[in-house]
């Protein structure tokens, strides 16, 4: 089932015609999303119940294979599905939203990218992947026991290498993160990396955002299922005679919830319009990806700590869907850069844009207009 | 849930862009000539007549009016960025703040062919400033409460009562006032409202300013004094003001000014802190993101309205959420500054008026409290 191509409509108004289009949309693909949908409501009614440990789910994976949609983004001559980044961001938000236990970041966003990139050969086998520090280090590995291989990204001096190296090469230490899913260490061999191919300095400087972007699209998605969740409860449950839903201070704080779910949501789409109309090349991705970051990680503190109070002690079991949601929630925003780091890249950028440059930079991510600049990306 | 909550975030295409460009660059100059001191909150506070006619002659006034009524039959995308753009720049705007917001689409929506021809082509000259006559003494929140009384008599109505906090009354032409028509039905009380253009400058109108707590007068009370309003004055639908004043609302909440009234400020504490004037700290990039986040929800609320897609909520979220921003923009500079610093006058100007306007920010246009309410019923709670 390949996506079909870009959603991209032109829109123009209504009460007047101008010469120009106005705005585009760069939704994903209406079918898709309809698809998504459905699999993966099917996928959380059918699943076993909850456990702290999570493991990949192989017959998930294998049917999302079947279904072109663990390479969704990748080229069809590699055997991809050519979906966009509003595919993909679909996907993950979806997929995070029923918590599903597959590595379509780590394979698929930035492991498949990377071997594009590189023009390494892709066999299917599950990738995940890495940036190891200078003595071949990489700390968090989401998914590393379960792959075959791991693609590491590797600075070497002024380059970017890219090498896929097989697991049996590396020294694994298995380690889990705060949501119980794999989060390993891993050690190479740097001969090894210093092996890789030499890839642009662009795709070294891409890889961060892509991922940070990749990691708000599964966050927005979760909190979105948050809000349904919050919902039936409130409907559902009784005291004092009455839906607690019909109480104003549970309504606000649902609606707090909701408003900063929106907010993500509409950060996050902004920075992936941005991000499939110009294929990454935008000089403001940064900004756009940074704000996404922002704005998805302070408001999932709100959403983790609103629903939390909402559900009552019945939300902190482990047989409540509530935590498969709010633990990789926060396992997540302190990937690819924790808010902090994000918080203070935004400041850098916003400090020398200046008074004069700052709302330049808040409507097209630059400080000057029509001047394109290359920003060195954090760690 | 979320996917009716937020519609579709569309991006900007150069055709917006290069209108932001020409409004910036002509309030650059502006500032540079002196014409204006950017300010915060200058939508409501600041009104310079002279300033919005010449913004009427260059076309950014009465942009959505069709041309049949002297307006520029735009897109409501077209003023969304041209609204962003005086915000940001601190321009003084209240002159036709009113009445371009939502008078003008009142009128178009309820207005007689006669009312149009009267006020359009003024409004869209930057001519004819209005206020809002909604609240009283008595009604806030509750507005449908009001006690305004309109009397029939011969060619017209009678209106007694006491309308209150009208932002500008005292350099306002007109407002549109919300009366009873019929006595209040406790069962339906939304029933028996009626709208009126009532004439600021006519007799039996008689305006009190009420002073604010930062010593500035914006606020006023309204005494209708047996006020006379021709049957010709009368807004849309005897009875109907209820659902007309529910759409002037919504027009008045879904706009960028409930996100950018501080934006001076923000912009003033980037630059100090490049200068080092103010510590470097990632509270601003916080805010930074909210703000350019709560742009993009705005756009895309503006872009739902001018396709007729249904958007409420969206605009109750934009303002809860853009309402205590731009309030926490002032309290977060209020906390890095220290006393002593008596060489930063200008941003100290800034910061002042932005402390003392912000409890206004989360009441004006419907209280967070009751927009949430408007949340939660978007959300299928009540
Ligand atoms: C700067 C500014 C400009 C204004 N300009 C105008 C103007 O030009 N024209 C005009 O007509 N009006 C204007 N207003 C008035 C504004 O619309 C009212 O202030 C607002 O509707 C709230 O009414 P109130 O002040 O009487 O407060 P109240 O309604 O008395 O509310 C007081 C507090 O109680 C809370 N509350 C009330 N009811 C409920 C409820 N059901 N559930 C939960 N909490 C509740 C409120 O949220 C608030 O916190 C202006 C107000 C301000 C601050």
């Amino acid at each position: 089932m390949p996506p079909t191509s870009p959603a991209s409509s032109a829109s123009s108004a209504s009460s007047a015609q101008p010469a120009r289009p106005l705005v585009e949309l760069h939704g994903a693909d209406p079918d898709l999303v309809g698809v998504l949908s459905e699999l993966f409501a099917a996928y959380r009614s059918g699943r076993p119940a909850p456990t702290h440990l999570v493991d990949l789910d192989r017959d998930l994976w294998a049917h999302l294979e079947e279904l072109g949609l663990s390479r969704l983004t990748g080229s069809p001559e590699r055997g991809g599905s050519g979906g966009t980044w509003a595919d993909a961001a679909a996907l993950l938000g979806i997929a995070a939203g029923a918590a599903a236990p597959v590595p379509l970041v780590e394979h698929d966003v930035l492991g498949g990218w990377l071997l594009e990139a590189a023009g390494l050969p892709d066999d299917g086998g599950l990738r995940t992947v890495c940036r190891p520090d200078p003595s071949g280090v990489a700390l968090n590995v989401t998914w590393a026991r379960e792959a075959t291989h791991v693609v590491a990204l590797w600075e070497d001096r002024d380059e970017w290498r890219v090498a896929d190296v097989p697991l049996d090469h590396v020294a694994l230490t298995e380690r889990r993160n705060i949501a119980g899913e794999p989060s390993d260490t891993v050690e190479f061999d740097v001969d090894e990396l210093e092996a890789g191919v030499v890839v642009s300095r662009g795709v070294g400087e891409q890889f961060h955002l892509r991922g940070a972007l990749a990691r708000s699209a599964q966050n927005v998605g979760a909190m979105e299922r948050i809000v349904e969740i919050v919902l039936r409860h409130v409907a559902e449950r009784t005291q004092f005679g009455r839906p607690i839903g019909r109480f104003q201070a549970v309504q606000h704080l649902i609606s707090d919830i909701a408003a900063e779910t929106a907010l993500g949501r509409a950060a996050t789409d902004a920075a992936v319009a941005r991000a499939s109309a110009t294929n990454w090349t935008d000089p403001g991705m940064l900004f756009a990806v940074g704000v996404a970051k922002s704005c998805v990680g302070h408001g999932s503190s709100v959403v983790v700590r609103g629903a939390h109070q909402v559900l009552g002690a019945i939300g902190t079991t482990l047989e409540h869907e509530l935590h498969t949601l709010t633990k990789p929630i926060l396992a997540r925003r302190s990937e690819y850069g924790s808010l902090h780091e994000w918080d203070e890249t935004l400041t850098s950028l916003a400090v020398s844009a200046g008074h004069d440059r700052l709302w330049s930079l808040m409507t097209t991510g630059r400080a000057k207009a029509g001047r394109p600049s290359g920003h060195a990306v954090g760690r | 849930m979320a996917a009716g909550l937020l519609p579709p975030v569309p991006r900007e295409l150069p055709a917006l862009t290069d209108l932001r460009l020409e409004v910036r660059a002509f309030l650059a100059q502006q500032v540079r000539d002196g014409v204006f001191v950017p300010h915060v909150d200058t939508w409501l506070t600041r009104w310079d007549r002279d300033f919005t006619r010449e913004l009427g002659r260059r076309g950014w006034l009465g942009m959505v009016i069709p041309e049949e009524y002297g307006g520029r039959g735009r897109t409501y995308l077209e003023r969304f960025v041209v609204t962003e753009e005086l915000l940001v720049a601190g321009a003084p705007v209240a002159a036709h703040w009113i009445a371009e917001r939502q008078i003008g689409p009142s009128l178009l929506t309820y207005g007689t062919e006669e009312q149009k021809q009267a006020f359009l082509p003024a409004i869209s000259r930057g001519e004819l400033v209005f206020g809002i006559g909604m609240s009283e003494p008595d009604s806030g929140s509750d507005l449908a409460s009001v006690r305004t009384r309109a009397e029939r008599v011969d060619g017209g109505w009678r209106l007694t009562g006491t309308k209150v906090w009208t932002s500008g009354a005292h350099e306002a032409d007109a407002f549109f006032a919300l009366a009873r028509t019929e006595t209040l039905d406790p069962v339906r009380r939304h029933d028996g409202l009626s709208q009126f253009i009532v004439d600021l400058r006519g007799p039996d109108v008689h305006i009190r300013p009420i002073v604010s707590m930062d010593g500035d007068h914006h606020f006023n009370e309204v005494h209708l004094d047996g006020v006379f309003v021709p049957d010709y004055r009368v807004l849309g639908r005897l009875g109907a003001g209820w659902t007309q004043v529910t759409s002037e609302l919504a027009f008045e909440r879904s706009g960028p000014e409930r996100v950018l009234s501080t934006f001076q400020l923000l912009a003033s504490a980037a630059q100090a802190m490049e200068d080092g004037r103010l510590p470097l700290d990632e509270g601003l990039g916080r805010l930074v993101a909210r703000v350019a986040g709560l742009h993009q929800m705005s756009f895309a609320v503006s872009h739902a309205l001018e396709a007729h897609e249904p958007a409420e909520t969206a605009a109750a979220v934009v303002k809860v959420l853009g309402t205590t921003t731009e309030g926490d923009i002032a309290d977060y500079v209020d906390g890095l500054t220290a006393t002593g610093w008596v060489e930063d006058e200008e941003l100290f100007a800034l910061l002042h008026a932005a402390i003392l306007q912000r409890p206004g920010f989360t009441l004006r246009g419907g209280t967070n409290e009751i927009l949430r309410g408007v949340i939660a019923r978007g959300l299928g709670m009540r």
